[in-house]
């Protein structure tokens, strides 16, 4: 009951007029930057903080939009991997695997259609999971001392490397070099400068979003120049519609994917990414004898695209009854909110509740403007796919660097972004992940001050670190998490 | 195997130069038991160990761009707009870097002119006149 009357408030700030509006400008947007390759939620959030910081709009509203562009992004990479056969998004790879296929003979509408339910569906049901899971999660939270803080933010980072299909050794040398950066500046406790390097600029640390920008956009516009563009987009229009049985047919894998997706989501660490492939190779084993994976299945594009939108959602769960974000842009939106000043984790929900609650009920209103804008208006979306690259890319390129001088107003940042780019883009071109290095930044100063703030309490008393059963348990996992690579590399 | 080998021992130097100057703070005080030392380097440990793993098992090698010199000329044009941008102001440093990226993604010279103005002019609207954000204006009045 508590719950619903929560969830009741968060809809009286989430049905307010502007917060409405904010919302489906955020799912319009954030479609768009699904489909577009090379821009994705990560950049698209960290380039909007400015401009809500400029507008002046308040936490839950500036939340609200951010948020609804992270999701809205899971609705449009299926519209490029279907009729592009190239992922919009890291997360729809598994989408061209038969929505390419449907597409050629026909059918890409048909695909179109069955996905935008399954995001539909496993959006929804994230966010209904997500309402009553939270603030549970939240109290169980409270309680955490320091030292199990250190124990969970180490756990988040293991798992860095044991998931994903990543070189374990790669993701997590990444994580340290995200740490590293975050640890560039004056020492809050002594007033020491760390690994400034004599620099004036690094004094005061390195902004978020200069990484973010650097990382994500400008080094996705270098791998993006170094290949020849070709794809042509298959026609939209033609071929059978999808019927009604259709859809029945699909609904078993939507809400498996939808399950596994959450699941996914809510463990730190592990993304939409993980979450779309593993729903996929569910269903390909489980529907062996009638299937036909691979040549276009409507249950190949259906499962990976519920789960990553049930992926997503989940991915909110730790960021917001936690504090601890589980991936790349989750680690962004707690940067917007930290921007706030306003601190997400245990107490955010009594503390803040039109921050916590307009948010969860901004989402149910949000995915019902995507299925809308995503079932009938689908092909306008397609269109953004025949904009030539030499109008868009310059546009984002300038607009990134617009937004690192509205943070800073340093032609020293702007240096600093395009040398994150270069080292984003090398690192992409090595099979480095770049997420780890996101996560690493924002979560290192925390696992830092944490460490530093428990060894206070214990007076420095290593064995408090593993005192309580909460802190033993996490360790125990972020040791299987650290081994477990090791061992599956030995079996094959 | 070539690049990950070197990958690692970048990793290994990176983490090297982080734990000695780390190791060689000179802190005056020390708030709490611990201070800014031990976490740096335990960091840094990991992250050499990490690219010691890479230099005894490398995974995986570089893959050749298909353009060799469109990324390094992007890169050019990046750091002539940083550095550029203050003394030249936003709209022209902007609209000769819109401009040069839409050549290096093969635009004809006229469509990259247009693009370049239309992008600076676009971008100064949003952010000087919507968004009252300050830009540089350099050599031009505005």
């Amino acid at each position: 009951m508590e719950t619903f009357a929560a969830l009741g408030g968060g809809f009286a700030v989430a049905l307010q007029p502007h917060n409405l509006a904010l919302a489906f400008i955020g799912c319009i947007v954030g479609t768009a930057i699904g489909v577009l390759p090379g821009i994705g939620p990560l950049n698209a959030i960290a380039l909007l903080l400015p401009f809500c910081l400029a507008l002046r709009l308040p936490p839950e509203s500036a939340l609200i939009l951010l948020a609804a562009v992270y999701y809205g992004s899971g609705y449009g990479g299926r519209i490029t991997a279907i009729l592009l056969n190239m992922p919009g998004e890291p997360s729809a790879v598994l989408t061209t695997l038969d929505g390419h296929p449907l597409a050629k003979q026909g059918r890409g509408g048909a695909a179109l259609a069955i996905t935008g339910i399954g995001s539909f569906i496993g959006a929804t049901l994230s966010v209904i999971a997500m309402t009553f899971l939270s603030v549970p999660l939240a109290r169980v939270a409270v309680a955490f001392s320091p030292a199990d803080y250190v124990a969970l933010i180490a756990f988040a980072l293991s798992l860095l490397g044991a998931v994903g299909g990543v070189s374990a050794p790669k993701a997590w040398a990444a994580g340290c070099l995200g740490i590293m950066l975050a640890l560039i500046g004056i020492d809050s406790g002594t007033g020491v400068e760390r690994f400034t390097m004599g620099s004036f600029e690094l004094l005061g640390g390195i902004d978020f979003t200069i990484l973010a920008i650097g990382l994500f956009a400008i080094g996705e516009i270098l791998l993006l120049i170094e290949t020849r563009l070709r794809a042509q987009a298959e026609a939209l229009h033609g071929g059978q519609r999808l019927t009604f049985s259709e859809v029945v047919f699909c609904i078993p894998a939507m809400l498996r994917a939808s399950s596994i997706g959450f699941v996914i989501g809510v463990l730190p660490g592990a993304g939409a990414s993980v979450a779309s492939a593993l729903s996929y190779t569910t269903e390909k084993r489980l529907n062996e004898s009638n299937g036909k994976f691979g040549q276009g299945d409507l249950r190949g594009v259906a499962a990976p695209e519920t789960a990553d939108n049930a992926a997503q959602i989940g991915n909110m769960v730790p960021m917001l009854s936690l504090g601890i974000p589980g991936s790349g842009t989750t680690a962004v939106l707690l940067g917007a909110l930290l921007m706030y000043n306003i601190t997400p984790g245990p107490l955010l929900f009594e503390q803040r509740p039109e921050v916590a609650w307009g948010l969860i009920a901004s989402m149910y209103i949000g995915n019902c403007m995507l299925l809308l804008l995503n079932l009938p208006l689908v092909g306008i979306f397609a269109r953004l796919l025949t904009v030539p690259p030499w109008v868009l890319y310059p546009g984002v390129l300038a607009l990134s660097f617009a937004g690192v001088f509205a943070v800073s107003n340093s032609a020293f940042d702007l240096l600093l972004a395009v040398a994150f780019g270069v080292m984003g883009w090398l690192f992409r071109k090595m099979e480095i992940p770049l997420v780890p290095i996101i996560l690493g930044f924002v979560l290192g100063r925390m696992l830092e001050d944490n460490l530093r703030r428990a060894l206070s309490l214990s007076g420095g008393e290593v064995s408090a670190l593993v005192a309580s059963p909460v802190s033993i348990i996490l360790w125990v996992m972020t040791l299987a998490a650290v081994v477990w690579p090791f061992l599956r590399k030995r079996h094959g | 195997m070539i690049a990950d080998r070197l990958l690692g021992l970048a990793f290994i130097g990176i983490a090297l130069a982080a734990g000695f100057s780390a190791w060689n703070l000179v802190v005056p005080f020390a708030a709490d038991p611990l201070g800014p030392t031990p976490f740096p380097i335990t960091i840094a440990l990991v992250m050499g160990l990490c690219g010691a793993i890479l230099v005894v098992q490398p995974v995986h090698g570089f893959e050749r761009p298909e353009r060799l010199t469109a990324p390094p000329m992007l890169v050019g044009a990046m750091v002539l707009y940083a550095l550029s941008l203050v003394p030249l102001g936003f709209m022209p440093a902007t609209a000769l870097m819109a401009a040069a990226v839409a050549l290096l993604f093969s635009a004809k010279p006229t469509q990259a002119a247009v693009v370049g103005i239309v992008t600076a002019l676009v971008l100064w609207g949003l952010f000087d006149k919507l968004l009252d954000l300050p830009l540089p204006k350099g050599i031009l009045p505005f």
